[in-house]
């Protein structure tokens, strides 16, 4: 650890559960701007990773952003430093309307917001979040509804949205495309390209092989929670292991 | 030594009145994954009918009374008794749980506190507060056991309970339908797969543990008298045995039960010692199951069995306030009218009201918004009222202050209480609660040495020269009184309104919906409750200095755990998610307005407790969102059929308020 590096980065991730080694020795960067693809089979350890980042699983290891080591925060602490994420599950707040999600990750609360909420005068400044981060996965015309009526493909943007308001310097999204349909597919690649154009670096997990492989600049393979291949998807594609472990299938017929 | 050995025989009777309760509440809770709190209660029902029998052959029914011509003997007294347990747990089944078997913890939380305070008060109304004596049907004698001489009756006791409760470990484990209701606990598809209906299933525990219950406590009752609330709230020792048990373990259960009667008994050995400090005499019985429970949650709460079929912890709709200037206008004008042309005894039901929403509010925050069961609001409004009664008259310090710094008191309490809802939520929060509520009540309220029988007085409320107490000479029901407590309750409804609105109300929905999800936008999911039940503890604080000024004088009785659940019950009942709840949850409050308009027309007072807890059960079986949010669907259905009745008339249209998104009702989709 010479000098702050940029980005986030993790250093030989390890997740036990119980005698499974669902995580094993994982180092991974991504830098700002930059798109990483984490793909690999089911139950391969991908959305492990996401929680053993994000502070929702123990894990061996270190895990630094931005040259700060995140290892031992709680998962609010680790939101509040710009790492967000998004749910495979959605895990939206079904109760509060689309706009009230968006606000509430923005605005978190505590003991200052308390203050702020008795004696403190409304202000505008949320109508402004919201409508930005819903530009940002081109969602419109939901803000009011709420979030539990929305479709499955609504939800997972919706997620995205919520996981761009207040600081974002890295966003982990898992499998944030299932439920869209290969139109819209193409779009949201579009749109994380450009989310990564601002600044953030975005870990991308899906099933949907031409999404990844077309969108990201690196990609990364699980097997069994063992990284076997981190490279340029071009490679990917031919890499004798990687085609091995999708079982000598073309990787674009294959549901990751 | 032998005084040691005599009270350690006595705690034997205690611990098999326990093994009673508590393996009623396994068995319970085995077949349906429900926690009833009314184990006690429903136990006591059938003791108090076989009391009566025995006593003077009168049967005694909810509604009537059937006489023996003569009474007719222990025994015949007991099989009726026992038969009354097993019609009860068949009521029971069919009536409150069977409908909720399906509904998130708060409606079976809430059902079978509804059962608890409605067969209270039914025990009230048939039997009479009082005690009774009920006659022995153990042997007396005793013999003589290391130097010791150790009563036959609670060795016999314990012996028939430790039958009792084999018994039922034999039916869990030997029979067929036991061994299912053991699958069902775990998976209720196990129980359907073995061709059970875990309905069925359910009927047979509720019985068995009525039984079993029942049985326990007729034997109790003989070494103790029986009132309606003894037994009632003996249910909370039982639930930390339970807790011992892991909810599994029949045989800790017992093992357990027996343990914890003997160390209270010893307690009370070593609290009549001269070294045992006075402030420490009272409440002892309570404290140490509320820190068994505590012990036991945060070290195992994660460990503890979960039913197979989890549900959500889903709430009633929520409805983000708005403070409608014209609306709030028109409610104060309407409630200062009353106020001033009340005869006295109306305007102290409108006067106890306006407190009880104040209180009612309270839960609307910790339970409606942040969705955590809360039983201690009446600690806490009981601790402020307490501590303002030392404040005023100790310290003289003056009356709005005081009662800032009394309900800033009571929120330091709800923090402290908070903890344990880091690691724990739905059922077993509620138990932790009520063990702390009562723990509280009987070790603080009840203790003299803290709190002098000789009475609480409180100082008179004065500000700018204007007096605001409530009595003065024989004027028991002061104007000016009531609208102190008026503005006050305009003012927490400010509060309220402006909190829900705001930043700190979303994070408390957010919460409530996924806790992991409200971690991962970086909501501080602990400090978010330590704020809820902060704010919640002070309005509650608020609402007991009110209580306070309202008595002049405090007793331990405006703040009994029993009060705090009926006034659980209305808020319930009200609409347990928005401010309007809470303000109906104030005029059916004890004491209340309706309260007050029905006792002028007809002597019923004991009868309104048992309404409340029908009302409640009623509101948890068949609508949720209470009477305020009924009320609401209601009104918006007629406006759509207005609207699509008249095909757009263009002043109509204009007249109507534009649908704001906000509006919308909602409900939880939950964890
Ligand atoms: N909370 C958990 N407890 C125990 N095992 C888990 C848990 N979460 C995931 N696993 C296991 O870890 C492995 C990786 O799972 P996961 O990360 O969800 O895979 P992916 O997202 O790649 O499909 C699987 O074998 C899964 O069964
Ligand atoms: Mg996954």
């Amino acid at each position: 650890m010479s000098e702050p590096r940029a980005g986030l980065h993790t250093t030989s991730l390890t997740v036990r559960y119980g005698g499974v080694v669902a995580n094993a020795d994982i180092s991974l960067s991504v830098e700002p701007g930059q798109v990483v693809g984490l793909i690999g089979p089911n139950g391969a350890g991908k959305t492990t990773f996401v929680d053993a980042v994000t502070g929702f699983t123990a894990c061996t290891g270190s895990v630094e952003l931005d040259g700060q080591s995140l290892d031992g925060l709680p998962p609010h602490r680790r939101r509040a430093l710009g790492l967000t994420r998004t749910w495979q599950s959605g895990e939206l707040f079904g109760n509060l309307t689309v706009a009230e999600n968006i606000l509430v990750a923005a605005r978190p609360g505590g003991a200052g917001a308390l203050w702020r909420d008795v004696f403190g005068r409304r202000d505008a400044a949320g109508k402004a979040v919201v409508g930005r981060a819903l530009d940002a996965v081109g969602l419109t015309g939901v803000a009011g509804t709420l979030a539990r009526d929305l479709t499955l493909g609504q939800q997972k943007l919706v997620g995205v949205a919520r996981a761009l308001a207040g600081t974002c310097r890295l966003l982990l999204l898992d499998e944030p495309a299932a439920g869209l349909d290969s139109n819209e597919s193409l779009e949201f690649a579009e749109r994380v390209r450009s989310i990564a154009a601002q600044g953030p670096g975005v870990l991308l997990i899906d099933h949907d092989m031409s999404l990844v492989l077309g969108v990201c600049d690196v990609v990364c393979v699980l097997e069994f929670g063992k990284p076997i291949f981190t490279g340029p998807p071009a490679v990917a594609r031919t890499d004798p292991a990687v085609v091995a472990a999708y079982l000598g299938a073309p990787m674009e017929t294959v549901d990751a | 030594m032998t005084t040691l050995l005599e009270f350690a025989a006595l705690g034997l009777g205690l611990g098999a009145v326990y093994i009673g309760l508590s393996t009623g509440l396994l068995l319970v809770y085995r077949a349906t994954g429900i926690i009833n709190f009314a184990q006690g209660a429903m136990a006591m029902w059938g003791a108090y009918v076989f009391a009566r029998v025995q006593d003077d052959g009168e049967l005694v029914l909810p509604i009537g009374t059937i006489w023996f011509p003569e009474p007719p003997g222990t025994a015949v007294a007991l099989l009726v008794g026992l038969a009354n347990a097993v019609v009860l747990g068949v009521l029971a089944h069919y009536l409150v749980f069977r409908p909720v078997r399906r509904a998130p913890a708060l409606a079976q939380v809430v059902v079978s506190i509804g059962l608890m305070v409605a067969l209270q008060a039914l025990a009230v109304i048939r039997f009479g507060p009082n005690s009774i004596q009920v006659e022995s049907i153990l042997p007396t004698g005793s013999i003589e056991l290391l130097g010791a001489t150790v009563p036959l009756r609670e060795l016999t006791m314990v012996a028939i309970m430790i039958v009792l409760a084999a018994a039922v470990w034999a039916y869990l484990r030997l029979t067929a339908s036991g061994r299912a209701t053991r699958a069902a606990s775990e998976n209720e598809r196990g129980a359907v797969l073995m061709g059970f209906s875990p309905d069925r299933l359910a009927l047979i525990a509720l019985v068995l543990a009525s039984l079993v219950s029942t049985m326990a406590v007729v034997m109790g009752g003989s070494l103790t008298g029986l009132s309606p609330a003894n037994y009632t709230l003996l249910v909370v020792p039982a639930l930390a045995v339970v807790l011992i048990a892991r909810l599994e373990s029949i045989g800790l259960a017992v093992a357990g039960a027996i343990g914890l009667g003997i160390i209270q008994s010893e307690l009370s050995l070593l609290a009549t010692r001269s070294w045992w400090p006075q402030w420490a005499q009272s409440g002892l019985d309570q404290v140490l199951p509320f820190l068994l429970v505590m012990i036991i949650l945060f070290a195992f709460g994660k460990r503890l069995p979960a039913r197979g079929s989890l549900q959500s912890v889903r709430l009633p709709d929520v409805v983000v306030p708005r403070f409608v200037p014209w609306k709030a206008a028109l409610l104060v004008g309407i409630a200062v009218a009353c106020l001033v042309f009340f005869t006295p005894s109306y305007r102290f039901g409108l006067t106890t009201s306006l407190i009880i929403a104040i209180l009612a509010l309270s839960y609307v925050v910790i339970t409606g918004y942040l969705g955590q069961i809360s039983l201690a609001q009446s600690a806490f409004a009981g601790a402020a009222g307490f501590a303002l009664s030392k404040l005023t008259t100790a310290w003289d310090v003056p009356f709005p202050i005081a009662i800032v710094v009394c309900a800033t008191l009571a929120a330091a309490l709800g923090m402290l209480v908070a903890l344990p809802a880091f690691r724990i939520r739905g059922v077993q929060l509620a138990i932790v609660t009520i063990a702390a509520a009562l723990a509280i009540e009987r070790f603080v309220f009840d203790n003299y040495s803290l709190t002098p029988p000789t009475g609480n007085p409180i100082g008179r409320p004065t500000l700018f020269g204007i007096d605001f107490a409530i009595r003065e000479g024989r004027n028991l029901a002061r104007l000016e009184f009531s609208l102190m407590v008026l503005a006050i309750l305009v003012l927490m409804v400010l509060l309220f309104v402006r909190i829900a609105r705001g930043d700190t109300g979303r994070a408390f929905l957010a919460v409530r919906a996924n806790e992991r999800a409200a971690a991962s936008v970086g909501i501080d999911v602990r400090r978010t409750k330590l704020i809820g039940f902060g704010l919640s503890a002070f309005i509650a604080g608020v609402a007991g200095c009110l209580i306070g000024y309202s008595r002049g004088e405090l007793s331990a009785e405006s703040f009994s755990v029993v009060v705090g659940l009926s006034v659980l019950a209305v808020a319930y009942l009200g609409g347990i998610t928005s401010f309007g709840g809470a303000l109906v949850a104030g005029v059916l409050g004890p004491l209340g307005l309706v309260y007050t308009a029905l006792h002028s027309v007809f002597d019923m007072g004991n009868a309104y407790p048992l309404i409340t807890g029908i009302g409640l059960i009623l509101t948890a079986v068949l609508n949720p969102s209470g009477i305020a949010g009924e009320t609401r669907h209601q009104v918006e259905w007629v406006k759509r059929k207005l609207r699509s009745g008249r095909a757009a008339p263009p002043a109509a249209a204009d007249a109507a308020p534009a649908p704001v998104p906000a509006e919308k009702p909602r409900e939880t989709t939950g964890v």
